[in-house]
C-alpha cells in the first residue's frame, strides 16, 4: 500500500511541533474557543512569545489538571467557574499577581492570585417560534402552559447553573427554592447536561425555555439569526465570572504576568466583549447588559461552594435527575 | 546466560526476539496505562504521589446502591445490543457472504460509513430528526421522541452504530469457510439450508464470537450515545458514572478509576466466555488451498433481499447523514428546513477558520493512519504469538491485547497521562502528538488482535510446517505464508481503527497537546460553544474525507474493496 507512506511522514510531522514549542507559554481554557484563540494570536504578535492553547470545557480543563498534578504543564489557566480557582488556591497552587491592569476591575471580581477575564450570567432563553408565551421570571416557568417545554443546564456539570441554584437559595430562601425545583420538575422539566445540551433543543424547537443558560452563549447564537430571546428576570439572577490564573509550578511566571496583563489590557478586554461577555473593566464597553444593568443576587459563594455536595444531592432529589 | 535464555524461546531465535519485543511493545503500550489507573483505584493520593489510604474507596463505593443501578443498566444495554446486532447482522452477512446479493461489494463499502460517522453525532441526528419539531415532524408531521428517548431507543441508536462490526466479521468468515466445505457438504447430499446450519454457520462461529464480544466491549465502554440520549431517558451506564466523577467539579478521579475496574471484570467475563466457545473444538478450516466461493442465485428473494439491505442502509447511513447534512446548510437550527433558511455560512465559517479546520482534518488523519499501521503490524504479531507460540504467560497478552476495549477512553488517556507525564522518562512524549498515537493505538489494538487470532485460530498449522519443510525461516515463514493469508482480516481491522481513530473523541480530549485538535475535538468544541452548525459541517468533511480516502485507497491498489475478502 503505497498510499500509505506518505500519511505515515505526515503523522511525524504534526507530532514535531508538539516536541518543538517546549519555550512557549502554555494556557488552558474554558470556551469560547474562538476567544482564547484570538488573544493567544493578539498576544503573539505584540509580545513574540508562542501561546500553546489547550481549550475545553471547565470540567475537562480540571481533570488534565488534577491528572498533571504530578508535572504540570499549564501556566496560565483560565476557567469558567469562580469556585475552581479558590479551591485550586486553597490547595496553594496558585502563584501571586495581581494585574496593574486590573485596577478598573471591581473588588468582588479580582484577589491576589485570580482574577476575572469577563463575566457571563444567568438567563431565560426562549424560542420566539414555540407555542408558549415568553416568560419573564423564573417562576413563571412552572405554569401549565410550560408543560414539558423547560430545559435546565445541570448544576453538577455546569458551574454557573450551580451559580443560579445557590443565587435562588440566596434570595428565596431554601424552603422556596426546592419547593420551585419540585413544581419545575413536576411540570416536566428536562436536566440533560452541560449548558450546550439545554440550549440545543430549544433551538430546534424540541423545548421553548432554557431555565437558567449562559447569556453570551445565547446572544451569540441571536446574533447569528436565531429565533431566541435573553430573558433576565426582574426577580434578579446571578453572575458567573471566569477566573484566569497562574499556576505556582509555571517556569515562566512573567511571561505569564504579560499575558494576564495582556488579557485584561483594553484591546484584550475588547476581544471579551466581541465574544457577548461582559469585560470585567468597568471602562470597557460591553455589547449587552452589564452588572450595573442586570438586578443581581448576591451569593456568598465561599459558604454555598463548602455545601455544594448536600446542594446538588437535594438539586437531584428535588428534579429526579 | 544466553543459552539459557534461548532456549527457554520459542523454536527459532528470530521468532524469540520478535516475540519478545512484541511483548515488551505490548507492556509498555497497555499494560503501563493499565498499571496507573489500577495504582490510582487502589492509592486514592497517587496522582498527587501520595500512598496513604490503600483500598481505601472500594468499600464506600461498592455498597453505593446506585452503583447496583448503574451495572444492571450497563448489562442490559451491552446484552441487548448484542443481541439485536445478531439478529440483524448475522443474517445480513451471510446473505453477503454466500449469495448474489445485487450490490455485491457496494454493501461493504455503505455499511462501513457508520464507522465513519462519531455515535455521539450519530445520537445527536437521530435526537434532531426524530424530537419534537425535528426534521421527521417537519417534514412528515411524525415525531417519536417517546421512542428515542428510551431503553428501546438508545439500543435501536447503538445497534445502527456498531452492527458493521459484525456484519464484516460474518461475510468475511462464511467467505472462507462457505466455499469448500459447504460444497464438501453438498456433494456428501446436503441441501443448501442443512449445509449452512450444520457446516457454515459452526465453522463460522469463531469469527461471529469475537465480533459479538467487541460489539459488547463496545456498547458498555460507549460513552457519546447513553450521554446524548440517556440523559433524557433517565438510563444511566457506568460510563455515564465514570464521565460525570471527570467533568463534575471537584474531580474524582479514583471513584472513576475503580468504576472502571468494574467495566474491566464485566468485559472479562464477556472474554472468558467468548474464550470458552472458541476453544471448545477445532475451527481450522483454512488449508492455503485457493477455493471458489460459489454463491447461491437468489431468485424470487433478490427483491426483498435488496429491500432489507436498503432499509438498514436508510436507518444506519442516510438518515444520520442527511440529518448532519440538513444542520450543516441551515443558517439557523430555528428556522428550520426552508429553503430562505439554506445557507453556507457554516462551512464558510470552517474555511475561514484560524482555529484551523482543516489542520485538524489532517492531523486526525494522519494520526488514525499511524494508529491503524502500529496495530496492523502489532496486532498480527500478538494474534500470532496468542494462538500458536508455545510460551508461558501468553493468555496474560491476550487478556492484555483486549483490555483497552473493555476501558473507557477517558480512563485509558488518564493512564497514559500518569504514566508518561513523569519527569523522569528520557523521552518526554507528554504534551506531544505522540501521546494521542498512543493512545489510539493503546485504545483500537484489540480490533487487530481479534481478527488476527480468529484468522489464525482457522489456518492449519500445515501451512507453517511446509513452509519450514521447505526451509523457510520465520521472517520468510511469516511474510510469505502467514501475512498473505491473514491480509484480508487484517486490512478489515485496519480500515476500522484508521475509521474509530480518525473520530475518536473521548481520550483526544484529554490527551491532546495544547495547541493541537483533532476532527473530534474540533467538532465537540463547536457544540459545547454553541455552533452546531459549524460543528456538523466539520463532521460533514470529516464523513466525507475519510469515505472518500477508503475508497479512493482500493481504486488505487485497483483490487476489489479489501473488505469483500
Amino acid at each position: 500500500m503505497p498510499i500509505v507512506k506518505p500519511l505515515v511522514l505526515g503523522a511525524c510531522l504534526v507530532a514535531l511541533p508538539g516536541l518543538a514549542s517546549a519555550n512557549a507559554l502554555t494556557v488552558y481554557s474554558a470556551g469560547p474557543g474562538a476567544l482564547i484563540e484570538h488573544l493567544a494570536a493578539d498576544f503573539s504578535e505584540e509580545t513574540g512569545i508562542e501561546v500553546n492553547v489547550f481549550q475545553s470545557t471547565t470540567g475537562q480543563v480540571m481533570a488534565r489538571l488534577e491528572s498533571e498534578q504530578a508535572n504540570p504543564l499549564a501556566d496560565v489557566v483560565i476557567s469558567a467557574s469562580w469556585d475552581s480557582a479558590e479551591s485550586l488556591h486553597e490547595e496553594g497552587l496558585l502563584h501571586e499577581y495581581l494585574s496593574p491592569n486590573a485596577e478598573t476591575v471591581p473588588d468582588f471580581l479580582k484577589t491576589d492570585h485570580y482574577v476575572a477575564q469577563g463575566v457571563s450570567a444567568l438567563a431565560l432563553v426562549w424560542n420566539r417560534n414555540s407555542d408558549v408565551p415568553q416568560p419573564a421570571d423564573w417562576s413563571d416557568l412552572t405554569d401549565a402552559a410550560y408543560r414539558d417545554q423547560v430545559t435546565m443546564p445541570d448544576p453538577a456539570q455546569s458551574g454557573a447553573a450551580f451559580e443560579l441554584v445557590t443565587g435562588l437559595l440566596t434570595a428565596m430562601g431554601d424552603e422556596e427554592t426546592w419547593s420551585l425545583m419540585e413544581a419545575l420538575a413536576d411540570n416536566g422539566m428536562l436536566v440533560p447536561g452541560p449548558n450546550a445540551r439545554a440550549l440545543n433543543p430549544v433551538l430546534q424547537g424540541a423545548k421553548s425555555v432554557v431555565f437558567g443558560a449562559v447569556d453570551y452563549i445565547a446572544l451569540g447564537q441571536q446574533a447569528e439569526g436565531e429565533a431566541i430571546e435573553v430573558i433576565f428576570p426582574a426577580s434578579g439572577t446571578v453572575i458567573a465570572p471566569r477566573p484566569m490564573m497562574i499556576l505556582a509550578s509555571t517556569d515562566m511566571p512573567s511571561e505569564a504576568e504579560q499575558f494576564v496583563d495582556f488579557v485584561l489590557s483594553e484591546q484584550g478586554q475588547a476581544r471579551v466583549a466581541e465574544r457577548y461577555l461582559m469585560p470585567s473593566r468597568t471602562d470597557i464597553e460591553a455589547l449587552r447588559p452589564t452588572i450595573e444593568e442586570l438586578t443581581l443576587i448576591e451569593v456568598d459563594s465561599e459558604a454555598m461552594s463548602a455545601q455544594r455536595e448536600a446542594i446538588l444531592d437535594r438539586f437531584r432529589e428535588a428534579t429526579g435527575s | 546466560m544466553a543459552v539459557r535464555l534461548a532456549l527457554r524461546l520459542p523454536r527459532f531465535t528470530g521468532a524469540g526476539v520478535v516475540m519478545l519485543l512484541t511483548a515488551a511493545t505490548l507492556l509498555l503500550l497497555v499494560g503501563l496505562p493499565l498499571l496507573y489507573v489500577l495504582l490510582q483505584a487502589i492509592f486514592p493520593g497517587w496522582s498527587r504521589g501520595e500512598l496513604s489510604g490503600a483500598f481505601g474507596l472500594f468499600i464506600p463505593l461498592l455498597s453505593d446502591p446506585a452503583l447496583l443501578g448503574l451495572l444492571g443498566n450497563t448489562l442490559r444495554l451491552g446484552i441487548a445490543v448484542v443481541v439485536i446486532c445478531a439478529l440483524l447482522a448475522i443474517p445480513l452477512g451471510a446473505l453477503r457472504a454466500l449469495t448474489r446479493v445485487p450490490g455485491g461489494a457496494a454493501w461493504d463499502l455503505i455499511f462501513l460509513i457508520p464507522f465513519m460517522i462519531p455515535p455521539y453525532i450519530a445520537a445527536l441526528s437521530w435526537m434532531m430528526t426524530l424530537q419534537p419539531q425535528g426534521y421527521a415532524q417537519q417534514l412528515t408531521g411524525v415525531s417519536a421522541s417517546g421512542f428515542l428517548f428510551s431503553f428501546s431507543g438508545i439500543v435501536f441508536v447503538m445497534v445502527l452504530n456498531v452492527f458493521p462490526v459484525v456484519y464484516f466479521a460474518v461475510s468475511r468468515t462464511m467467505m472462507s469457510v462457505g466455499g469448500r466445505y459447504a460444497a464438501a457438504a453438498r456433494v456428501s447430499g446436503a441441501g443448501g439450508w442443512r449445509a449452512f446450519w450444520r457446516i457454515t454457520l459452526p465453522l463460522s462461529t469463531p469469527g461471529i464470537a469475537a465480533s459479538l464480544l467487541l460489539v459488547f466491549a463496545l456498547t458498555i465502554e460507549e460513552f457519546g450515545t447513553p450521554a446524548t440520549l440517556g440523559a433524557q431517558a433517565g438510563y444511566k451506564v457506568l460510563v455515564t458514572g465514570i464521565h460525570e466523577r471527570f467533568a463534575d467539579w471537584p474531580i474524582d478521579i479514583p471513584g472513576a478509576a475503580v468504576l472502571s475496574l468494574l467495566l474491566v471484570i464485566l468485559a472479562m467475563a464477556a472474554f472468558y466466555l467468548q474464550h470458552w466457545l472458541v476453544t471448545r473444538r477445532s475451527f481450522v478450516s483454512q488449508t492455503g488451498k485457493p477455493a471458489m466461493a460459489e454463491q447461491v442465485t437468489l431468485g424470487a428473494w433478490k427483491w426483498p433481499v435488496v429491500g432489507l439491505f436498503s432499509l438498514v442502509a436508510l436507518a444506519a447511513v442516510a438518515v444520520p447523514i442527511l440529518a448532519v447534512l440538513a444542520t450543516a446548510s441551515t443558517a439557523t437550527l430555528s428556522g428550520g428546513l426552508a429553503w430562505d433558511n439554506l445557507s453556507t455560512r457554516h462551512f464558510e465559517a470552517l474555511l475561514a477558520n484560524r482555529s484551523g479546520a482543516l489542520k485538524a482534518l489532517g492531523t486526525s488523519l494522519a494520526l488514525a493512519s499511524g494508529a491503524a499501521l502500529v496495530t496492523g503490524v502489532l496486532g498480527a504479531l500478538v494474534g500470532y504469538l496468542v494462538v500458536r507460540a508455545r510460551l508461558r504467560g501468553k493468555g496474560v497478552l491476550d487478556v492484555l491485547s483486549l483490555l483497552p476495549n473493555t476501558m473507557p477512553g477517558i480512563v485509558v488517556a488518564v493512564g497514559l497521562i500518569l504514566a508518561w507525564n513523569q519527569s523522569w522518562w528520557p523521552i518526554q512524549i507528554y504534551n506531544t502528538g505522540a501521546m494521542l498515537l498512543l493512545a489510539y493505538a493503546c485504545l483500537l489494538l484489540p480490533y487487530p488482535v481479534r481478527y488476527a487470532s480468529a484468522a489464525f485460530r482457522q489456518m492449519g498449522e500445515s501451512l507453517e510446517a511446509a513452509a519450514r519443510v521447505c526451509g523457510a525461516g520465520f521472517f520468510t515463514t511469516f511474510r510469505r505464508i502467514l501475512l498473505p493469508a491473514l491480509a484480508p482480516s487484517l486490512i478489515v481491522s485496519m480500515l476500522l481503527v484508521f475509521a474509530i481513530a480518525s473520530r475518536e473523541l473521548v481520550a483526544s480530549l484529554m490527551v491532546a497537546p495544547a495547541g493541537m485538535s483533532t476532527v473530534s475535538t474540533f467538532v465537540f468544541g463547536q457544540f459545547e460553544q454553541g455552533s452546531p452548525g459549524v460543528g456538523m459541517a466539520m463532521s460533514v468533511v470529516a464523513i466525507f474525507t475519510t469515505t472518500g480516502l477508503l475508497v479512493g485507497l482500493t481504486a488505487v491498489s485497483r483490487k476489489k474493496l479489501p473488505i469483500a475478502g
